[in-house]
Order: C-alpha cells, then structure tokens, then sequence
C-alpha cells in the first residue's frame, strides 16, 4: 500500500486548476497533485522529459478535453497505448456534454467521464466523489515497471 | 431584349416608328409581303426574316426574333409546332398565328395551348395592334419574373442570414458559458468563504454577483435549446401525440400534484416530426397552463382537430389568460408579462414552441383575455414529410 498518493491535472484554464485544488482541500486529499497546461505538457510529465525528469508517476489523471497543441483525447489515446501509462486510470473531466466527446472517450479507454458542473457546490461534490472514490475503496494498480 | 417601347394613342402613321425584329414562318411569298406591308403601315419599323420550314425555323431562333407570325396551315408542319419548338428552346416570344382561315374552335383551341393571338389574312390591318398588345404583354410577364427572381434571391439571402444568425447565437452562447462557470463558480467560492468576514455590504455583493452569473447561465442554457430547435440533431419520424402526451403528464406530475390540476387530452394523431420537440410543445404549453393558473384549481384540456391539409391542436386552460395586445409578444424570445417573483421562468418556452411549429410547417397562436383562462392553438401538416425539413 502507498502512504501518499499523487494525482496529475491536465487543464489550461488556471483558474478550473485552483478549483480542482480547493475542492481537493475541502475533500481533505491527503496526497500530492501536479497541474499540466496542455497535451505536449502532459506526454513530456509522463515521459519524464526535461523539466519533468523527477515527476513522480501519477497514481490517476485528471484529463481536460479541450486543450491547447494536443487535445484530451490524443493525450488519452497516448496513453492507453503505451505500456507504461495505459494501466494509470483516467479520469475525464470536460465541460462538454457532447454524446460523441463521452463515447470516444470510453472507446479510447478513459476509466470514468464527469462534466465539470457549472456552480460551485456541483463541482466541489464531484471532485470529492471522484477523490473519495479513486484515493478510497479502488485499489489502484501497483507502480512497479511493467510486467 | 426587347427594345419595344409603348407608344399608346399616337396615330399609327406618326414619324416615330417602332423598330420591330420578326420571323415569319410563311410559305407564300405574297402574304409575307403583305403581312410586312401591314406592320410598316401600322407603325413599324421591321426587320423581317422568312423561314418555311422547321429546320430554317430551328436555325433562326439562334438569333431570336421579337415576335414570331406563323401561317397556320404550312406544308410539312403547322404554326403550333412552331410554338411548341418555342417553348422547347425556354424562348418566351410572342407567337401569333395568321391564317387565311380559322375555325372559332381551332382559334380557341391554339390560343389554350399558348399561341398568343391569330390574325386572319383578310383581316391584317388587325396585325400591328395585335403585336403591339402580345409585346406589351410579353413585357409585364418578363417585369413579373423579374420580380419573381428578385423575391426568390431575397428569401435565400434571408435564409442565410437566419442560419448565420442561429450559427452566431449557438456559438457565442456555447462560448459563453465558459467564462460564465468561472464567475458563477469563483463568486459562490467567495460568498462561502468569505460570508461574514468582510462588511454586510460586501456579502450583499457578492450575493447579487452570485445571482446574477446563476440567471445568466440559465439564460444562456435556454438561448442555446432555442438555438438548437434549428439544428438536425434528431431524424424525423412519425410522432403518436396521445403517447407524448401521456409521457408529458407523467413528466409534469409534481406540478399537477402541487396545483391540483385536472390535465386531459382528447383523441390526439399522429403527426410528423422530431419526438423530442414534439414533446417541448405540449410540455411547455401544458406547463404555463399550469404555471399561470387563477384561484382556481387548473383544468388544462388539449384537443385536436382536422381540416382538409392540417392538425390543429389547442391547449385550453381556465388561468389568468392573455391581454390580446400581448398576443404575439409572447411568442418572441425572452419576452416575459409578469415579474421574475410573480411567475418564474424566462420567457423562452413560448418561443421554442414557436420555433419548432414553425419548422414542421405549423402556425402557432393564442385566443385568450385577459382573466378569461386561454387558449392555444397550433397547426401542424397532416402525416407528411415537409418540404422544408429535406
């Protein structure tokens, strides 16, 4: 078992970021969380290249749809190809409400999809459910390497 | 073109001549003769070309005349062919028949199938009157399709821009709401926050900021709906309206609960359209029924009826009704009668309804006064793929 988890938020828009973090704080997330501004970002962090070599590896991503240079679900199909990466859960978190945004998701393999509620309380209560949930009863897969 | 110009009441011999480009389908030299004698008498200035048969004739309209002056009875073919190879070519020339003789009913007979007049050989004094009249005519017909094309270009301009317009509401409201959720959502993190540790003007701000980015984004969720009624998201098929109805019902049972409602519907059709927009209608206009009740206990009834090409349905309610002044504002969006406290709402559902009546080629509008309770109509095609839906 892990003593402290660590979570990846991949959004351009700071200030959803900020909300992520407050609504983590009021969730009482004991663990750690690092924000990406953009889908090249996001496979440099998980690449661990350049200033991303210390990353510690996400133990579950929270991936924006609509991002700057390479979008949501490019970075979500990078993912679940490469070997090191496609066991990390996913979890999309998109304003859209778009039928075809969720059903590509799921083909590609995004674990769970929530649309970012519009007020503050929606918001807050889906972050805690998806911390509570995935920091909670799931157990996450091991971090080893690849077996 | 035409250069004919109308000189109506000058005496047919005046120095002004009417310059005049004709073809004479004739096989008899001398009634040619006589038919151009007739015209430069009556006024005009002729540029004659003489053709006897059908290919000649074919040849000739490659430059076309401004009247044609057909013999009826040729050798090989008659004058009516020559008409019909007229309106092959998508030529409107005025084609008048001379004849040595024709019957009333053959006259009457050529005249049906688009033959503009007939002149008899002995009766040519009647020629350049006749050809003054089949121009003129000829000329009100081209200033009508004129008119014609010009109000067709209008309406496709028109239907460009509304889709532009639909196209421009459905992005900025999308775009909108972005930036919208980060002022809703930051102003409420700051009424939680800080509700009591500034002064009481300032949680009274932030309150009414919080208010304010909530309506909007309501606002912005309906224009987005109305703007979407335009666009095919739903294929189109045939619609039972009493099984709408009754989901409607079900749907709307809380508020027939609360107001104590009496909600019916009589034998309803089917009708052709998109189910979910269907179901806005009644949804929406059985809803205000129920929203905008009097004292009494609301009793809503929704009937249809059929004429000879259409349905119309009516919604009947015994609320507070309409003021007839107020009849067609209702139907525009966000055009609201009574205060946000009074009745909640915005102003968005009447227009929907309007918005999707009209799509399926129906018209919508309400009998009602003021106190009187109201009623609803709208027409809807009876069980038929509309045009305009293709």
């Amino acid at each position: 078992m892990k003593s402290t988890f660590h979570l990846l938020i991949v959004d351009d828009n700071p200030a959803d970021v900020s909300l992520v973090e407050e609504a983590l704080k009021v969730s009482a997330y004991a663990g750690s969380c690092q924000s990406v501004g953009d889908g090249v970002e996001a496979m440099a962090y998980l690449s661990r290249r350049g200033s991303f070599a210390q990353a510690p590896k996400p133990d579950l991503v929270l991936l924006d749809l609509n991002l700057p240079k390479r979008d949501g679900l490019t970075v979500l199909a990078a993912m679940k190809a490469g070997p090191e990466w496609r066991r990390i859960p996913v979890v999309i978190f998109s304003t859209s409400r778009l039928g075809r945004d969720v059903a590509r998701s799921y083909e590609l393999g995004a674990n769970c999809y929530v649309s970012k509620p519009g007020n503050l309380s929606e918001y807050f209560a889906a972050v805690k459910a998806i911390e509570q949930f995935w920091f909670g009863p799931v157990t996450l897969p091991p971090q080893g390497e690849e077996q | 073109m035409s250069s004919f110009a109308v000189q109506p009441a000058l005496d047919q011999s005046a120095q002004v001549k009417t310059r005049l480009s004709a073809l004479l389908v004739e096989d008899n030299q001398l009634d040619a003769e006589l038919e151009l004698r007739a015209l430069r008498q009556g006024g005009f200035e002729v540029k004659a070309r003489i053709v006897q048969d059908e290919a000649a004739f074919r040849k000739a309209l490659k430059e076309p005349p401004e009247i044609v002056l057909a013999d009826y009875n040729l050798p090989s073919w008659t004058g009516v062919e020559a008409l019909h190879i007229l309106r092959q070519e998508g030529l409107d020339i005025p084609l008048i028949l001379v004849s040595g003789a024709l019957g009333d009913v053959t006259a009457v007979e050529c005249i049906k199938r688009g033959v503009t007049d007939y002149v008899l050989k002995d009766g040519l004094a009647r020629l350049p009157q006749a050809i003054r009249r089949a121009l003129e005519e000829q000329h009100e017909r081209q200033l009508l399709r004129q008119a014609e094309q010009g109000l067709a270009r209008k309406a496709a301009e028109l239907a460009r821009s509304n889709a532009d317009l639909e196209q421009f509401a459905y992005v900025a409201s999308h775009d909108l709401q972005e930036p919208l959720r980060m002022v809703a959502t930051y102003t409420q993190l700051l009424a939680e926050r800080y509700r009591g540790r500034l002064d009481e003007n300032a949680d009274k701000f932030i309150a009414y900021a919080c208010e304010g980015a909530e309506r909007m984004q309501v606002l912005i969720r309906d224009l987005l709906a109305f703007s979407r009624v335009g666009r095919k998201e739903n294929e189109s098929a045939s619609v039972d309206c009493n099984a709408v109805m009754r989901e409607v019902v079900q749907g709307l049972a809380v508020a027939i609960q609360q107001s104590k409602a009496t909600v019916t519907f009589g034998s309803l059709p089917e009708v052709w359209g998109d189910r979910t927009q269907m179901a806005q209608v009644f949804q929406n206009l059985v809803g205000n029924a129920l929203k905008f009740h009097s004292a009494q206990a609301p009793t809503v009834s929704v009937q249809a009826e059929e004429n000879e090409k259409e349905w119309t349905f009516s919604v009947a309610d015994n609320g507070i009704g309409i003021a007839p002044e107020h009849a067609e504002q209702i139907f525009t969006v966000f055009h609201r009668l009574h205060a946000r406290t009074e009745y909640p709402g915005n102003g968005i559902g009447l227009a929907i309804c309007k918005k999707i009546v009209e799509r399926y080629g129906g018209r919508i509008w309400v009998e009602s006064e003021a106190g009187a309770g109201a009623t609803f109509r709208f027409t809807l095609p009876r069980e038929s793929r509309p045009a305009a839906e293709a």
